[in-house]
């Protein structure tokens, strides 16, 4: 058991390392930040010292290693654009993606389950049908282009609610909070909507085949058979079952959630660290593109790692193997 | 979104396609109307040259003062009509949505072939080789997973265009599309088969071949491959719709399809620009395109995943 | 002082109408310091002219006015220009405002490691006469010295070495990066980067407010779309810009009017002259045509600019004819009249040029840079197709761009310009002078287009005194640059602003936001 966690371990420490690497690999063409730090009228010889002080002109692999030996001490740099450090911004900014990945998620497994088992109940009815039918329509457009449709309806034509932002925060600590204020609230609803609707369609057809999968069970025909109330079947029996595969792929999902933050946070100018990557990108910050993909890779990583820990804990069988078969 | 319910391939493909299938697709409204959708729209895609009204590609054959002409209203300034009006740049909307329907079915089919024989191969190798390969492989799978394919598709552009003579920068483009959406795509498929191979391989017939001294390559191709299809076929069909979109928002994040050979994600992107100034038939078109297409895709997976699961019959 | 669940928020949760005095305006990008010698460029700049002064500064109509200054003469025969302070004019933490701090602020603003080093060029010394007076003396006569000096900022000597940040620093950031302390008519009261920043009116300004706000909060959103959406459900006054496209449908919608101006930008081709290969396209190889004036002629007659201007900027921007707009100090009227669209023309001149069957060559351009660039990029790829040259259009967003022309990768290339001193001269020595970079000119001179009349010119213009004879001058050099088509210039870029209808403001063609300006009805 030790011996498979240690092992389970040191490889994702060496998974981070890697994605570092393709990482840093990649900044190079991203573009070049000088351009963006200078003014118009810089001189050749401006852009020589900057880029020296900044060690761009140093190969990749030792602006690695530097960030590397900086990374973990908890120093990941200053960024190019803000001039401060990029830890302090990262802690700034997850409060909203974490709190729009929060909310987002409850709606997808809250709606998603609810519609998983009415369908699956109802397997051939119109409603379950056209439910099914009608939740593909979600997954067949893009993101960016289902929040503009829905700013357009409910901020523009409507009026209903904010067309941006996160609506006024109240601070509690380091955290800050937009869920606890009116404007707050509004705010949340439009971009929520807007990423979790694919993860949402994704738990109900999960939800639902697992559902037809376990109420073809012998033990839930012969709750039946004992003259049970339907309800009492599907729910206590039936769903009850359903929710392990469910819980493990929503955890899963949960990770991309976060990093597919990065277009609805755009489109609705949402100040979480999606849309300061995207910023990021735009501006050749290689301090806050290099912290927000570490980070992004240690939560996936991490994710996996536990799953895969779980899986170990439950069924001693799979000693190699993780994922994929349950 | 299918390898939860269909990793165990139970079916065989060749079982899938006799008649209980057709029988099945038959009997199904949705999974035939979506499929004379996909039909028409891939039809009309292919043929474009020949019916499209004009060439949209042909930066000569455009007048910038046919620009922003409402549908089956004539020009103020040409007279020309054209029946689903024209975008900023003159081009009918028409034609450009045929043109680029292309580049967006040929950049999703490449893309999820690539991903498809990436996955598979490694997939089977995985499972069947097992140890360190299969750490690998897998471990590999947990950085695709990490790098959101926005950046992949950065990544593999930029080193393209270090590697690429700079002559032949813009047809690249597509080409980067295609391998980075490709290579997001391909740790579906590789968990898939990976997952089945492990199920397949301890099986007596796989055992029974070892013994006949059959060659690793032999066994993975010839006898677990072909009970791993219908999932596969499953994931393709459903990946090609996740494809086709991939592109429209890598588009819309400014890494897609140029706009002087726009895909229908382009097209999105441009008429976004006029939503709010009244041209609204710039981005509804396309946008409808994009929808039946990817819908009706959808649908076929749909169908396809409880067509070919036999628990659910 | 966060907790921020106050009257406002209320306000909001009601749906009530927000104080008419509370005033929230957008652009596309954040100030990205609050230290106004680290950046040089117009949303730093723009922002901070809001909070800081310096000694002079530009009027509604861009016009020089006295500011920290009251007023200037030239010492000599053009060994420099003395300055007069302004009395009882204090920071917004309550420090005086003196002749030491001008010194300050000059060896600040001039440092190495400062953006805006470049002014300071001409200058070669700084001296305090007493504490309210200062010469600034340069190194030849520079008659436009006090219009190129609008934007230099006066710091606090006092606050900047008491908090660490006597000179700015980019790579790190320092007090400076967040905090500021001006002696402007609004002063930063909460600083949030990238999500918002407030300003409050300073009570000790020395000027008489004429605007009647009491809090203004800056927010940027990037997405257009956005911030259209934002205007229009009233979440904020003002936006800027509002896309062009866009322009006409808001100025018909119900509490909202639209702002329409002419920026200073002027947008233009640029060719690859010095290199001799194409570099780009099926004639990647061979010789370049560009080198060859007629060519280049023939692009500028190949060019639509009226359709561009019709379609893609709606008819909001004026077709330009040299690298400045009319607006600019030196603006040659004898050379006011651009080529007309010719096809005809630019075929014939192609033929005599020996290109009757056209070429092939790749066109450069950015894609987040300049109002529509890239819709602009492929309407000049259409029409020079129809005189037979095919460009193979290239665009991408602009922090791959430079360094693309950096490196000279490509053939033809997009470029706006905006004269930082708002002067004729400006371009010359950036654009039009051969590149030379132990002089620092011709700096932006990506093709390298050299003539040595101008080049000889560049300094005569800058040290003549008389107006007279620095406008003949900077007529010969627009003249020369119009016959040898150095560059095409298109047109001015336009400036299209967004605000609610109670909202009363002034847009200048710096494109700056100037919050003393505005007033809420």
């Amino acid at each position: 058991m030790l011996t498979y966690v240690l092992k389970r371990v040191l490889q994702s420490a060496l998974v981070l390392l890697v994605v570092g690497l393709v990482a840093f690999s990649m900044f190079q063409f991203v573009g070049d930040p000088i351009d963006n730090m200078l003014g118009q009228e810089r001189t050749d010889a401006d852009i020589a010292r900057l880029r020296t002080e900044l060690g761009l002109d140093q190969p990749f692999p030792v602006q690695y290693y530097k960030f590397l030996e900086n990374a973990v001490q908890g120093d990941f740099g200053v960024s190019y654009r803000q001039g401060r450090p990029v830890a302090e911004i990262l802690v700034e900014r997850a409060p909203a993606t974490l709190e729009l990945a929060a909310v987002s998620g409850f709606l997808a497994i809250s709606i998603g389950i609810g519609l998983g088992v009415l369908t699956a109940i109802r397997k051939d009815g119109f409603l379950a049908n056209a439910i099914m039918s009608l939740s593909l329509i979600g997954v067949s457009l893009p993101t960016f282009l289902i929040g503009i449709l829905l700013i357009y309806l409910f901020s523009v034509e409507l009026g209903w609610l904010p067309a941006f932002g996160r609506g006024d925060v109240v601070h509690i600590g380091w955290w800050s909070t937009g869920l606890l204020t009116g404007s707050g609230l509004k705010a949340i609803i439009l971009p929520a909507i807007t990423l979790g609707l694919y993860q949402m369609t994704l738990i109900m057809r999960l939800v639902r085949s697992e559902m037809l999968e376990v109420l073809r069970q012998d033990y839930v025909r012969f709750a039946r058979a004992r003259g049970l109330k339907d309800r009492t079947v599907n729910f206590r029996h039936a769903l009850k079952n359903t929710l392990v595969p469910v819980i493990t792929v929503t955890g899963l999902q949960l990770g991309s959630i976060i990093a597919f933050a990065i277009i609805t946070e755009t489109v609705f100018q949402w100040p979480g660290v999606g849309l300061l990557f995207i910023n990021a990108v735009q501006f050749v910050d290689i301090p806050v593109m290099a912290a927000y993909l570490m980070l992004i890779s240690v939560m996936f990583v991490g994710i996996n790692l536990i799953v895969d820990l779980l899986y170990f804990a439950i069924d001693p069988r799979l000693r190699t193997d993780g994922k994929g078969a349950h | 979104m299918s390898d939860q319910s269909s990793t165990a391939p139970q079916s065989r493909l060749a079982k899938a396609l006799d008649s209980d299938f057709v029988y099945s697709f038959r009997r199904s409204p949705v999974a035939v109307v979506s499929f004379i959708v996909v039909m028409l729209l891939v039809l009309s895609a292919v043929f474009a040259p020949l019916i499209a009204p004009h060439d949209p590609f042909d930066p000569g054959s455009l007048d910038l003062m046919n620009g922003f002409t409402a549908p089956m209203a004539p020009n103020d300034f040409t007279g020309d009509v054209f029946w689903l009006g024209t975008d900023d740049q003159g081009r009918d909307v028409f034609s450009t949505i045929l043109y680029g329907m292309r580049v967006s079915l040929f950049v999703g089919l490449a893309a999820v072939s690539f991903a498809m024989v990436l996955g598979i191969t490694l997939g089977l190798v995985a499972g069947y080789v097992g140890g360190w390969v299969e750490t690998l492989i897998m471990r590999a799978a947990d950085v695709q997973l990490t790098f959101p394919s926005i950046l992949v598709a950065m990544l593999i552009f930029g080193i393209a265009k270090g590697v690429i003579p700079i002559q032949h920068h813009d047809q690249m483009a597509i080409w980067v599309l295609i391998i980075a959406i490709g290579l997001s795509d391909w740790v579906q498929f590789a968990r898939v088969v990976r997952g089945a191979t492990l199920v397949e391989k301890d099986k007596e017939y796989v055992q029974a071949a070892r013994m006949m001294g059959r060659g690793r390559g032999i066994i993975m191709l010839r006898h677990i491959l072909p009970n791993v299809l219908s999932p596969v076929l499953v994931i393709a069909t459903i990946s090609l719709a996740l494809a086709i979109i991939a592109e429209a928002t890598l588009s819309f994040l400014g890494v897609g399809a140029p706009p002087t050979q726009p895909s229908l994600g382009t097209l999105i992107r441009i008429g976004q620009d006029f939503l709010f100034s009244g041209e609204w038939w710039i981005i509804l078109f396309p946008s409808a395109t994009l929808l039946a297409l990817a819908l009706s895709v959808n649908l076929l997976g749909d169908w396809l995943r409880d067509a070919l699961n036999p628990r659910l019959q | 002082m966060k907790h921020l669940v106050s009257a406002a928020v209320l306000a909001a949760v009601c749906a009530a109408p927000v104080a008419a005095e509370e005033f929230k305006w957008a652009g596309t990008t954040d100030p990205q310091t609050m230290d106004p010698h680290a950046v040089n460029s117009a949303p730093v700049l723009g922002f901070l002219n809001n909070v800081y002064e310096g000694l002079v500064r530009r009027g509604k109509d861009m016009s020089i006015e006295p500011a920290l200054a009251t007023s200037w003469e030239p010492i000599g025969e053009g060994e420099g220009w003395r300055f007069h302070l302004r009395e009882g004019v204090t920071f917004h933490d309550g420090s005086t405002f003196d002749a030491e701090d001008v010194l300050f602020s000059y060896e600040r603003a001039s440092n190495e490691v400062s953006d805006t080093r470049s002014w300071f060029a001409p200058v070669s010394e700084v001296k305090i006469v007493d504490s309210k007076t200062v010469d600034i003396m340069t190194s030849a006569p520079n008659p436009i010295f006090p219009d190129s000096i609008a934007n230099w900022m006066i710091v606090d000597k006092g606050w900047a070495e008491a908090n660490n940040a006597a000179l700015p620093d980019k790579e790190n950031g320092n007090y400076a990066t967040l905090n500021a302390n001006g002696t402007g008519a609004f002063m930063v009261t909460e600083r949030e980067p990238d999500l918002r920043t407030q300003l409050k009116p300073f009570d000790g300004w020395w000027g008489e407010a004429t605007h009647n706000i009491t809090v203004a909060e800056f927010t940027p959103i990037q997405n257009s779309a956005t911030a259209v959406a934002a205007l229009l459900s009233g979440e904020v006054d003002m936006i800027n810009p509002v896309p062009i496209q866009d322009a006409q449908r808001l100025q018909g919608q119900d509490g909202v009017q639209v702002i329409q101006g002419i920026e200073a930008r002027v947008i233009m081709l640029g060719f690859a002259q010095e290199a001799d290969v194409l570099k780009y396209g099926a004639d990647a190889g061979k010789p370049n045509p560009f080198q060859d004036a007629r060519v280049r002629e023939a692009v500028s007659k190949a060019v639509n600019v009226d359709a561009i201007l019709k379609t893609i900027m709606r008819g909001n921007a004026e077709p330009a004819s040299q690298l400045v707009s009319p607006a600019m100090r030196g603006y040659s009227a004898a050379n006011m009249d651009r080529p007309t669209y010719d096809p005809e023309g630019a075929k014939a001149l192609l033929a005599e040029a020996g290109y009757a069957d056209g070429f092939a060559f790749g066109l450069k351009c950015p894609n987040n840079r300049y109002l529509n660039d890239e819709a602009v990029c492929q309407a000049v790829t259409a029409m020079l197709a129809k005189v037979g040259i095919s460009a193979q259009l290239d665009a991408m967003p602009v922090s791959n761009y430079w360094p693309e022309l950096r490196a000279d990768n490509f053939d033809m290339y997009l470029l706006g310009w905006s004269p930082g001193t708002f002067d004729a001269e400006h371009p010359i020595r950036f654009l039009a002078h051969t590149p030379n970079s132990e002089k620092k000119l011709g700096s932006w001179n990506f093709g390298g287009y050299s003539n040595a009349k101008i080049d000889e010119m560049l300094p005569m213009i800058q040290s003549e005194i008389d107006d007279g004879k620095r406008q003949m001058m900077l007529d010969e050099s627009a003249a020369i640059l119009q016959a040898e088509t150095a560059y095409v210039p298109m047109y001015v870029q336009p400036l299209v602003w967004g605000a609610r209808d109670n909202v009363s403001l002034t847009q200048r063609p710096d494109n700056f936001f100037i919050l003393r300006w505005v007033s809420l009805q």
